[in-house]
Order: structure tokens, then C-alpha cells, then sequence
């Protein structure tokens, strides 16, 4: 099986380069090991939130200057373009974004705290300061059973933002009947039920109710798999909507990696999901071949291989007892060897092994054995020299070094 | 020292790690919500059944073993497999006559093929159907797939066997139910494809029904009987340097994974011979092999991507061929179950779920209102044909009509 | 401060199974009992230990006294409380590098404690337990089990509540009160209320565990104290149905425990000081001599997930210079201080053990009945504790599955008809990787002395499963912010619990373990902003 460029992942990362490489006219396959973390998404992208000096970031753009040499930010020459580009990307995949990397705005967590953001989509409100809902009256609507909405946490926060707090509960005959489970009543479940047009229609009739007299009405964000037609619908028929996000899984988020990859589909990239490169053929400095598990002895070949792995999580890097290994293709990893620096006994406190990762040189080409691998590029959280969840910059990284990457190839 | 270097547990059930996207894509839970989700009836239930048998769920057995789940897991966690090995291991529940009779493909297919006329005549009649949907359970808004004539096997006896020698290469072929029983074309079609590419065909010495629908209505011995039947006929082949070729990809699935995984039944020294139809081809063509196609060969597809395809993660191979016929204008649907899973759907407390799980694919296949649907699955064509005005068809199929046979025999000389 | 001086029969210090079976038997005996824990039940070595129902055999060669004990014991608790108890049965193994002679002598000693000891067939005993290493030359059977040492505290807890007592947890002895050279009740701050009280009594018994150390210190009185820190690793389920142990002398890591959905290795032995007992962590050292031996008993160890490490400070009273802290006695230590220090009023039970913790009780409460000049007897051994009072034990009774009900019936005995299960929300679940429902949350936060998520967890077994809190602690935070309607205290315990679990984690975290921590990682901190739950209006 032979393409012009191989992305192994199908995450945030991989999706946006590949997506850039077809409409470039670049034959990829992505392959992807299961689902991504997009699924557990928070509904918003982040760029940059907190400094190398540990401060909170207004505006990203900025502060890139600061940033510690061997941060990936620091390999991309024109940071803002690209910023600029991939915005622009998503909105052509139908994901609809909203915010500006010149000035981070705020948007809602299921806690109930505001978080610091670049773009957020369209499903979710942008917050520019902490007192809009100042002497606000809102009422926190849940749907009947479901957990992984935390009612007392959102009621909560908007008390202490100086609102006026009610809480309400719908049951849906729907809906309740997924509650025959204990354990499925969850977001992307109560979605597809709610994909069902009499199902919409009589949750309208109840937010139009509750809605009355009231400035905010804050609901979970389980709309919508495939389509925002129905979130559209919402905001349209009952404005004082603000949906908040759920815990995992993520309905915006799935529907966000649907879209990425149907366009990459639509731009005729091979999406091979449910599968993972076991191995990769050397000759000198290039990778020839790459097996994987579904296809065996089929070998895939390409001119170029972008790693997109991610990081523990999706099995990127694995972390053994004394070392970190990237389990594809062996390359080079940046990690501690001392596994007790690895770790802060503090849960919160920002964790060592975060910044491990593949080791790159400016052009984001990798390493194996001290020797750089021409034809290997690594992008997103697999890459090491930053933090993505302490210094809130991992969509960021994801998609930037995805599009500076495609550029890279596209080039050649 | 280097203890449990990996912390990786050997136990694939504790490498999940509770991300909950199994459940995203389960087709079950939205219809059915008696069932617990791949998440719960799979790793997690599995460490409590270890804890004690009893707290075993006989409602694992809503579980259509699509096996999305395993495809969606980001930590390779085998979930149909562990729900099905639950299964085997501590459901009380006993096959019932129904579930004999439909999991025995093949008997009930041979003495359904002797009378085929009438069988088919009879299981097309309302009372028929009411008496089988009462008695039986089995759901009177099923049609059957209708019963061939004449069986592939006696066919190709009759009319191919003799020339297959003259060919340089040569292939086995596990055929299957429902070719040799219900649709003995394709496997017609798969043999004039295959000997227009210079292999000639050979049946197996021996071959029982791969055995899926008895896994899945829980006649395990017997299953695993066939199992080691079957792979000792495939392990025949290979020794005599064949490759075995399998059209359908539940079959291929079966044979390739759940014999092992499920049945016990080894199976490694012969597993990477056994190939998918579509990927055999599609490897020979990679491979050098010549095709001439019909210059007026004109149709739109549809493909579908079955639920074991989509396992195998070789709907590439399919749609690859399917993309290079010329005269082909393919669309792709989005992988979604069509809802029968075997004999899942024939069952009367199914049918409501079956179809509902099918909704959403029959309405993509309406949206693209193709001439014909292909996929490589025998029974997403019985659904997708009773539930859909639209003709279902194997690429292999589609392929034989679209290829100038003999010319392309010609070059592959 | 209050001004009404509350009295009673006897103020008892320390929530640990010992001092919640004092309490209990006290309150049985008809005395007034006030019960003070510092933190919550169970959270010094009662919780600490591998939750072995010992038959007394790793004893009986070395301390055939407290062999005697156990196997007596044993048996009382299989009949007390059945639903603490899972009656799996031991083999101690002889390996190839083990002596098969200490077999004879070990047998032959635990037939003079008492205890049932059958060499069986080594290929016999493979069957009985498929996981035992299978290179073993010699198998002796014994009638080991499990015992959940959190449920077994709280039953007798709420035994000893049924039965009059008071109960306060988060209340922590400041000083001890003393009138001249007696000992009449205490000063204790609540942590809750941040308020200090006093309460009275004759007699106040100090069972503190090894916090006890500095409890007699504050009456006045020496109790020499000898902390030995035990680890212990957890697997991430049940790899073996049967106790394993190494028939030799005891040494490190030579027990596997399954109990409940998991099986735990333990333990190591080491002198710690008084000033680390409070935040015990486990070291690399120790993790690594953990697996080297566990694998001797099991295989597959090698490549079973390891869940968390944790580790518990034994009590015991130091008497010789024995460095290792093996060769001391476990016996049990009753001091009248009034005897030995001429202090009255005051009494310390130390040393023992979970296992004899009834015992202790009762001596304690003999004791106590004899300085309050009472002549009662001890009912303990007998009377069932409450969740074992039900007709039929819940083993061997097949449960149809009722959705959730079922892991609750295992956790809380004939008390899980308490537990609300009517309607889909009580019967959806809190935990899934534990099988713990939203009626049982509450059930316990309404009945079971709940402040925290941590307590939670001992009383229901909420965050014990693989991941370890990722999915079911947010759920769990949400239900404690509900019944104490302050969703700030239950965002806060949310992230102490966190803290708590990965306390456990990161000694072990490396795999599959750190993948498990990096998601939960994320959502916490990424897709929830925890950590900077505290400072978000700023």
C-alpha cells in the first residue's frame, strides 16, 4: 500500500495535518489507534494560558517570546499566521471556533470555574471578564439522572460570580429510559436520544418555560453528535441558553473529530482506525516501511511519516519502571532517568514526566540513535519540551505543529 | 533490577483505563438499555466475575459482538471478546430449539437446499412465518435468504473443478454457508475472478460452517468442534503451499481470530494464510497482476463497511477495488451496524433493536441512492436487502461483471 | 466552650478496630461510652494491613500464644461477622530454595495452637490454587480467609452506636485531663468545628495504635512504642481465590491476599520514627521487594497491573533491641496504668492485632467493668455484628443480578436493605469499576459518619477500583455536595481525595498506571481546571 505521506494518529494533531496535506494534494492514510482524546474535549482550544514564570497569559502571541528554548512554539517561525490558519482550518471542517490568539477569553468548566481559552466552538459561550453574571438570574437545568453533570459544583459558581441560582431536573420519557442501565445514562448516549426530533421539541417546551423571566439558562452540552443544527435550534429558540461542558465523554468533542475526519475523507485521505504500526523498516536515514497490526504482512510506504502518537495517554510514549520509550519506531526520547523526578507527590502540582516526549530538531524531524531520521516528523503531544496541561497550550501545540509540519512536506 | 518493567498488565482486560469512548460507540445501549455497555459488561464486569461468578449479567447477551467497541479503544482492550467469553463461561442460559436451528447453518442449509423450492415457498408463506415467529421466536417481519437450487459445492464439482488444475497458482477456498447454500454466484464469481488472475480454485479436503452463529447462541462444543475441523483442513491447504481464501468477513474474522480467542483453538501457524477475498485480490494487483475491465461497464456503489470488516480493518482492500473499476461512481457510507449481526436480528426479542440499530445506515443508503450497496458481509445484505429497496451485492461480485474476464486471463497467464 | 460537663463510663481514644470493638463491647456491657477518633475509622494499621483472616499458622512456630489467639478468633469472626469475612483458605508453600523439613515442625506447631494444618498433594494444590507458583515441592492447607478490616471497624461501630454510644469522629485528643494522679477525661478539638471540648469519665482507654505512643505521654506515662512500618502493593484484581503464603520462617512479602476485587502482597518491615508516622509513603526499594518476592508465590504477578502501594506502621511495644521489629511479640499489651505507673483511670491496649482486636476488647472492657466495679460478661464472641445478622450468609446463595444491588449486599450484609434502590437514580452508579450506586453513597453519607470522599471510600469502596477515582470521584464529590449542601467542601475533598489516591499511585506509576494518571490528569486538571479550583475569581 503505497501514499505520498503516512500520519500515525488520529487525533487532533494528525487530523489537521493530514487535512492540510490532502487539500494540498498530498495522498495520506492516517492510522489511529482507537478513538482520540478528543472525546474527553473540554469544549475549548488552548494556545497558551500560563508563562514560563508560572503567570497567567492574556495574550499568547506575546508571551511565545518567553518560552523556554526546545518548546515546540519556539520551532515554528511565524507563530500568529499559523494561529490565523488553523482557525480558518476548523472552520472549513464545519467546526464552528470562535476566540483570537491575541487575547485569551474565558470559558466554562464542569466544575464550574472559567478557564482561560483560545478558541472556544460555537456550542459554548466566550466569557471576556468573571462578572458577566453579576445579579444575573439562572437557573441550572439538568437531564434527570445524568452524573457526569455536576449540578451543585455549576450552581455554585454561578453563585459566586454574584447570580441568582435556581436548580431544575427534566425528565424526558426518552431519556429515562436509557436510566434502565446504571451505568449508560451518559452524554453521548443522552445525545442520540436527543438526535430524535419529538425528543427536541419537547425539551424546547420545558426550556421555553423555565426560561421565563430568567437571564441564563445553563444546561449540560450533550447536543448534538453529528450536527449543531439542534444546539442552533436551541440558541435560537431559547437565547439565554449557555450550555456547559459535560464529564466525558465530550458530545461537542466527538463531533469535532468526526468532522476533521470526514474532511479528511472527503479530501480523499485513507482514515484506517481501529489499527497500529508495529514496526518500521530502516535504510539509513529514512523509514521504507511501516507494518501494522490489521494489515500484517501488507506493507504501507511512503515518502514521509508524521508521528502523531500523543503522549502516555494514546500509548505514544510508554513509560517503563526506568525509562521512556516511543513504541514504534524506537526514536530518540527526551525524559529524566530518575524515575523520582518524574512525579510531584502533589496531585495538582505540575507532574515531571508531562514534558517527556520525542526528541526533534527545528524542523520537528526526529531522532533515532543520535541521528536524525529525514523522512520522520513528530507533531503534537508526543513531542517533548512543554507541559501542555500545566502551561494550557496542548491544542495548540497539537495543531500548530500539525499545520508547520504539512508546510514542511508540502515544500519538499 | 528491572521488575514489571512494563506495568503492563497481560490480562488485556486491565489495560483499559476507564475512558469511557467503548461506550460512544456501542450500537446496543441507545436501543436497548437493558444492556449494560461494552464498558460495563466488559473490563469492568470482568474484574467483579472474577471476584465471583454470580455477578455474571445474562443481559451480556444482548451484546451483537460487532466488536466497534474493540475498534474504538484506544488501549487495545479485546472488549467483545471478553463480553463473549463471559458468555461462554457463565451463562446458565441454554440454547433454545430456535437458537439451534438458526445457529446450524449448514444442516439446516443442506436439507433446506434439497427442497429449495419448496423451502423457500414455505418460509415465504404468513402462516409459515407466524407459526415460526410463535413456536419458534423467530420474528415473523423477517424474510429469509432464499435457499439456492443447487449448492456451490455441487456446482463447482460439477462444472469448474476439472479446469482448476491448468492454472500456474493455486488457491483453497472456504466458501461458507451462505454461498454454498444460499448464494451460490458469488462463489461462482470468486471463482472466475480468481482463475482470470492465473490461481486455480480448490475446496478445502473438509469444511463445516465457521461457526460464528453457534459462538453467538452459545453452542460452544460444538462450535469449537468445527473450529478444529476446520482449521485442520486450512492447516491441509497450507502445508500443500496454498493460501485459503474467504469471501465473507465474519468467516475471515471468525476463523482468523475468535478460534483462538474464544475457542482455545490454535490456530497461529496458519492464521496470516488465511485471506479475505477482496485483500487477496487487491495484493495481486498490487502485485503486478493485469486487469482489463468492460469499457461499458457502468454503476454506482455504495460501499457498507461491515461490523467484522471494520474489526479486520481491511474495508481499505474492498474500497480500493471497488475505486478502481472505472466505470464505478463509489460512494462510502459512514461504518456504521446495520443491526443483524448473524442470527441476532432473526430473533423475535431482537427485532425491535436490530432495526432500530439499523436506522440510521438504511437512511445514509437512501441519501445516496446508489444502484447497488456492496459489502462484504452475507448477512448486512440480508438486512440491508429486507430493510432498504436496494440490491446487495459482494465487491468480488461487482468485480467479475466489471473485469473483462478473459482478456485479463490472458495477460495473468 | 461548653459548659454542661458531659459524662462517662469510659471515654475510649482511637477509631481503629480495637477501639471500635471496645467501644462495642462496652456499650454491650451497658456502659456509657464516648468514642474518639482523631480522623476517621480505620485509617491507622486497622486499614494497613493485607486484611488477613489469620488461622494463626505464620505464628504458630515462632509465637505459639498468638497462634492460639488467632485460630480462636478465626473462628469467632466467620460467625460474627460473616459479612467481613470471605472464608478462602491458606496454603503455605515450600519452594525449590525453601527448607521442606520446616514443614514437619511447622505443621506440628500448628497442631498444638489448634489449628486445622493438612499437607496436601503440591499438584493438589495447584488445582486448589492455579496461580500458586508451580514449581512448588511441598503444600500445607489451613483455614486462612479475608477480612475487610473498614467494614469489620464500622460494624462494630454501629454496634456500639445501637447500643448507646457516642461516636465522634475528626475529633482529636489535645490533652488528656488530670485531677492529681488521675486521669478524668480529655480536651478534644474537632476538626469539623474547629471548637475544643471536654468530656468526662473514670476511666479513659487509650487506643490509639501506634498514635497511642504519644497519647500516654500526654497523661503522663511512658509506653515504650516501637513503630515498624509495613508496605503493601495492590493488584488490580483477584489473581488468586486462595491465601498464599511461604512456609518458612516469616519474612518480607511472603503473603498474597485476595479480598474483595483484588489481591494484595505484603509486607516489609522497618523501623520508622515517630515523626514519619503520619504520612507513610512507600519507597522505590521496597515496591521492587515487593514484586521480586510476590512473584515466588504467583507468576503472574509479573504481568498483573499493579494499582497502588501502600503502607501502615504496626504498634508494637517495644521490648528488645531487635532491629527488624519481627522478633517482637505480637501479642496483646494491657496496661493499667494505675498498676504500673500509678496513674488512675487510664489503661492503654496496644500490640495485638486486627485479628485478635475482639479479644483485646474484651480484656479492655473487663478491665474496665472491674474498675467500675461491674461483673458483666462479654457477649462479643457470640452476638452477630450488624450486616451478619441476616438468615443466610450471602455466599453460596446465587443473586440474580439487580443492577447494583448485589456488590452492595456483599459490602453492607442484611444493612443493604437500608439502601434505597426503587428508583433508576439510587440504582445508577456512582463507581463503576466497584459496582457502588447512588443509593449506596448516600446510605452511607446519611448513616455511616461520612466528612469526606476518603471516608466514603472506606465505607463503600468508592475510587478503589482501576482507575482509582478518575470517573467516580467527581460523581461522588457531587452527592457529598448535595446531602452537606457546601459544594466548596466537596470541590476541596474532591481534590484531597485525588491527592490521596495518587499518593498511593505514583510509587507504582510507570505503564499502564501512569497512562491511568495522565487521563486522570487531564480531566481534572485539564477539562475540569482543579487546580486552580482555589484562586479562580482571581
Amino acid at each position: 500500500m503505497r501514499f505520498s505521506t503516512i500520519i500515525i494518529g488520529g487525533g487532533l494533531a494528525g487530523l489537521c495535518c493530514g487535512i492540510r496535506l490532502q487539500k494540498a494534494g498530498v495522498q495520506c492514510a492516517i492510522v489511529s489507534a482507537g478513538q482520540s482524546a478528543l472525546h474527553f474535549f473540554s469544549g475549548s482550544f488552548e494556545l497558551l494560558n500560563v508563562d514560563a514564570e508560572g503567570k497567567s497569559v492574556d495574550n499568547p502571541v506575546v508571551t511565545i517570546e518567553g518560552l523556554p528554548e526546545g518548546h515546540p512554539y519556539k520551532k515554528i517561525n511565524d507563530f500568529s499566521r499559523y494561529a490565523e490558519e488553523v482557525k480558518s482550518l476548523l472552520t472549513d471542517c464545519g467546526v464552528d471556533v470562535n476566540g483570537d490568539a491575541k487575547a485569551n477569553h474565558f470559558h466554562f468548566t464542569p466544575m464550574g470555574t472559567l478557564k482561560r481559552s483560545w478558541l472556544s466552538l460555537g456550542d459554548f459561550n466566550r466569557f471576556d471578564s468573571m462578572d458577566c453574571f453579576c445579579g444575573k438570574k439562572v437557573v441550572v437545568v439538568n437531564i434527570a439522572g445524568f452524573l457526569d453533570f455536576n449540578m451543585k459544583f455549576v450552581c455554585d459558581a454561578f453563585a459566586r460570580m454574584g447570580a441568582k441560582v435556581e436548580q431544575r431536573k427534566i425528565s424526558l420519557e426518552a431519556t429515562d429510559k436509557l436510566r434502565t442501565s446504571p451505568t449508560e445514562m451518559r452524554a453521548s448516549n443522552i445525545a442520540r436520544v436527543l438526535d430524535v426530533k419529538e425528543n427536541q421539541n419537547q425539551l424546547l417546551t420545558i426550556l421555553k418555560d423555565y426560561s421565563n423571566g430568567v437571564d441564563v439558562v445553563a444546561l449540560p452540552a450533550v447536543f448534538g453528535l453529528d450536527s449543531t443544527d439542534f444546539v442552533k435550534t436551541l440558541k435560537r429558540e431559547v437565547p439565554q441558553v449557555v450550555l456547559i461542558p459535560s464529564m466525558p465523554p465530550s458530545v461537542p468533542g466527538i463531533r469535532v473529530q468526526q468532522r476533521l475526519r470526514r474532511e479528511f475523507e472527503r479530501t480523499g485521505g485513507v482514515f484506517m482506525l481501529g489499527d497500529s504500526v508495529v514496526k518500521a523498516d530502516f535504510e539509513g536515514n529514512r523509514v521504507v516501511r511501516l507494518f501494522s497490526r490489521n494489515h500484517e504482512d501488507m506493507p504501507l510506504t511512503a515518502d514521509n511519516v508524521v508521528l502523531a502518537t500523543g503522549s502516555f495517554f494514546s500509548s505514544g510514549l510508554v513509560a517503563r519502571s526506568s525509562e521512556v520509550i516511543e513504541p514504534v519506531m524506537h526514536l530518540d526520547v527526551d525524559f529524566d532517568s530518575n524515575r523520582s523526578t518524574w512525579y510531584d507527590a502533589q496531585f495538582f502540582n505540575p507532574q515531571g514526566y508531562m514534558k517527556f516526549g520525542v526528541a526533534t530538531n527545528n524542523r520537528f524531524q526526529v531522532k533515532r540513535q543520535g541521528e536524525t531520521i529525514e523522512n520522520v516528523y513528530a507533531i503534537g503531544s508526543v513531542l517533548s519540551g512543554f507541559n501542555a496541561l500545566a502551561e494550557g497550550c496542548g491544542a495548540g501545540v497539537s495543531m500548530l505543529t500539525a499545520l508547520a509540519v504539512a508546510d514542511e512536506i508540502i515544500k519538499q | 533490577m528491572n521488575l514489571q518493567e512494563n506495568n503492563i498488565s497481560a490480562n488485556n482486560f486491565e489495560q483499559c483505563i476507564k475512558c469511557t469512548v467503548c461506550t460512544v460507540y456501542c450500537p446496543v445501549v441507545p436501543v436497548r438499555p437493558e444492556y449494560p455497555g461494552p464498558k460495563q459488561a466488559g473490563p469492568d464486569g470482568e474484574r467483579l466475575r472474577l471476584k465471583r461468578g454470580e455477578f455474571f449479567d445474562e443481559a451480556l447477551k444482548y451484546c451483537l459482538n460487532c466488536k466497534r467497541c474493540e475498534v474504538a479503544c484506544p488501549s487495545n482492550v479485546r472488549i467483545g471478546d471478553i463480553i463473549q467469553s463471559a458468555r461462554i463461561r457463565y451463562s446458565k442460559h441454554r440454547p433454545t430449539l430456535r437458537d439451534r436451528i438458526l445457529a446450524n447453518t449448514d444442516v439446516v442449509g443442506g436439507l433446506a437446499t434439497i427442497a429449495a423450492p419448496v423451502t423457500n415457498f414455505a418460509l415465504s408463506l404468513k402462516p409459515v412465518k407466524l407459526m415460526m415467529d410463535a413456536v419458534l421466536k423467530v420474528d415473523s417481519h423477517r424474510s429469509f435468504p432464499k435457499y439456492a437450487g443447487e449448492k456451490f459445492v455441487t456446482w463447482f464439482n460439477r462444472n469448474a473443478q476439472a479446469s482448476q488444475a491448468q492454472y500456474p497458482r493455486q488457491v483453497s477456498f472456504f466458501h461458507g454457508c451462505y454461498i454454498n447454500y444460499n448464494y451460490p454466484q458469488l462463489g461462482k464469481d470468486l471463482v472466475s475472478v480468481l482463475n482470470a488472475f492465473g490461481y486455480g480454485v480448490n475446496l478445502l479436503e473438509d469444511e463445516k460452517c465457521c461457526g460464528v452463529a453457534l459462538i453467538s447462541n452459545g453452542l460452544i462444543s460444538q462450535a469449537r468442534k468445527q473450529a478444529e475441523l476446520n482449521t485442520a483442513s486450512i492447516r491441509r491447504a497450507v502445508t500443500q503451499g496454498r493460501k485459503v481464501v474467504v469471501a465473507s468477513s465474519t468467516c475471515t474474522l471468525t476463523i482468523r481470530e475468535e478460534y483462538e480467542h474464544l475457542l482455545g483453538v490454535e490456530n497461529a501457524d496458519v492464521r496470516s494464510s488465511i485471506d479475505l477475498a477482496t485483500r487477496f485480490v487487491y495484493r495481486l494487483i498490487d502485485e503486478g497482476a493485469k486487469v482489463v475491465f468492460n469499457d461499458d461497464f457502468k454503476l454506482r456503489v455504495a460501499y457498507h463497511t461491515a461490523c467484522h470488516m471494520e474489526r479486520l480493518g481491511w474495508g481499505f482492500y474492498s474500497i480500493s477495488l471497488l475505486r478502481s473499476i472505472p466505470g464505478v461512481k463509489l460512494t462510502v457510507l459512514p461504518s456504521k451496524c446495520c443491526g443483524i449481526a448473524g442470527t441476532y436480528g432473526f430473533k423475535k426479542e431482537n427485532y425491535a433493536t436490530s432495526q432500530g440499530i439499523g436506522e440510521s445506515l438504511f437512511a445514509d443508503i437512501a441519501d445516496a441512492s446508489p444502484d447497488v450497496v456492496a459489502t462484504d458481509c452475507e448477512t448486512c445484505k440480508w438486512q440491508i436487502e429486507m430493510s432498504t429497496p436496494f440490491k446487495v451485492e459482494h465487491p468480488i461480485s461487482i468485480l467479475a461483471r466489471a473485469l473483462d474476464l478473459e482478456k485479463t486471463k490472458q495477460l495473468n497467464k | 466552650m461548653q459548659t454542661e460537663r458531659k459524662e462517662y463510663d469510659v471515654i475510649i481514644i482511637g477509631g481503629g478496630a480495637t477501639g471500635a470493638g471496645t467501644a462495642r463491647d462496652c456499650s454491650l456491657r451497658g456502659l456509657r461510652v464516648l468514642l474518639v477518633e482523631r480522623f476517621d475509622f480505620a485509617s491507622g494499621a486497622t486499614g494497613r494491613n493485607h486484611g488477613l483472616l489469620h488461622s494463626g499458622a505464620r505464628y504458630a512456630v515462632t509465637d505459639g500464644e498468638s497462634a492460639s489467639e488467632c485460630i480462636k478468633e478465626n473462628m469467632i469472626l466467620r460467625k460474627i461477622a460473616r459479612h467481613c469475612v470471605e472464608e478462602n483458605d491458606g496454603l503455605f508453600i515450600t519452594l525449590p530454595e525453601d527448607d521442606l523439613a520446616y514443614q514437619a515442625t511447622f505443621v506440628e506447631a500448628c497442631r498444638k495452637a489448634g489449628i486445622m494444618a493438612e499437607i496436601i498433594d503440591p499438584e493438589l494444590a495447584k488445582r486448589m490454587e492455579p496461580s500458586v507458583n508451580p514449581s512448588i515441592i511441598g503444600a500445607v492447607k489451613v483455614p486462612d480467609g479475608s477480612v475487610d478490616p473498614f467494614r469489620l471497624t464500622l460494624a462494630n461501630v454501629l454496634d456500639a452506636r445501637a447500643h448507646g454510644a457516642d461516636i465522634l469522629v475528626y475529633h482529636e485528643v489535645k490533652s488528656i485531663i488530670k485531677e492529681q494522679n488521675k486521669v478524668v477525661g480529655v480536651e478534644v478539638y474537632s476538626h469539623k468545628t474547629k471548637e475544643t471540648k471536654r468530656y468526662y469519665a473514670p476511666l479513659t482507654i487509650n487506643a490509639g495504635g501506634i498514635w497511642g505512643h504519644g497519647i500516654a505521654g500526654m497523661a503522663g506515662v511512658n509506653v515504650g512504642m516501637y513503630p515498624a512500618k509495613g508496605s503493601l502493593l495492590i493488584f488490580g484484581h483477584r489473581v488468586n481465590n486462595v491465601v498464599l503464603n511461604r512456609c518458612r520462617k516469616p519474612a518480607n512479602a511472603d503473603i498474597l491476599v485476595p479480598g474483595d476485587t483484588i489481591c494484595l502482597i505484603g509486607t516489609t518491615s522497618s523501623h520508622v520514627g515517630f515523626d514519619e508516622v503520619d504520612d507513610m509513603r512507600v519507597t522505590a526499594d521496597e515496591v521492587d521487594l515487593l514484586l521480586k518476592e510476590g512473584e515466588k508465590l504467583a507468576p503472574s504477578l509479573a504481568s498483573t497491573r499493579i494499582l497502588r502501594a501502600y503502607a501502615g506502621v504496626r504498634p508494637l511495644v517495644a521490648s528488645d533491641e531487635d532491629p527488624t521489629g519481627r522478633n517482637i511479640s505480637r501479642g496483646i499489651v494491657l496496661l493499667d496504668h494505675a498498676v504500673r505507673d500509678g496513674v488512675e483511670g487510664f489503661a492503654t491496649i496496644t500490640g495485638g492485632k486486627l485479628m485478635t482486636y475482639r479479644l483485646m476488647a474484651e480484656w479492655t472492657t473487663d478491665l474496665a467493668c472491674s474498675k467500675l466495679g461491674l461483673d458483666r460478661k462479654c457477649v462479643t464472641a457470640d452476638e452477630p455484628l450488624p450486616g451478619s445478622r441476616m438468615e443466610d450468609s450471602p455466599k453460596g446463595r446465587s443473586f440474580l443480578f439487580d443492577k447494583g444491588g448485589q456488590s452492595a449486599k456483599h459490602r453492607h450484609g442484611e444493612l443493604s436493605k437500608k439502601i434505597a434502590s426503587d428508583n433508576p437514580f439510587d440504582r445508577s452508579l456512582v463507581c463503576e469499576c466497584e459496582d457502588v450506586s447512588v443509593g449506596e453513597v448516600n446510605y452511607a453519607l446519611n448513616e455511616l459518619h461520612v466528612n469526606n470522599l476518603v471516608d466514603l471510600r472506606r465505607r463503600t469502596r468508592v475510587g478503589m477500583g482501576t482507575c482509582q477515582g478518575e470517573l467516580c470521584a467527581c460523581r461522588a464529590a457531587g452527592l457529598l455536595g448535595e446531602a452537606n449542601n457546601c459544594a466548596a467542601k466537596a470541590k476541596s475533598d474532591l481534590a484531597s481525595f485525588l491527592n490521596e489516591r495518587w499518593k498511593g499511585v505514583y510509587p507504582v506509576a510507570w505503564g499502564e498506571a501512569l497512562r491511568e494518571n495522565e487521563f486522570t490528569q487531564w480531566l481534572y486538571g485539564g477539562v475540569c481546571d482543579m487546580n486552580n479550583v482555589n484562586n479562580w475569581r482571581k
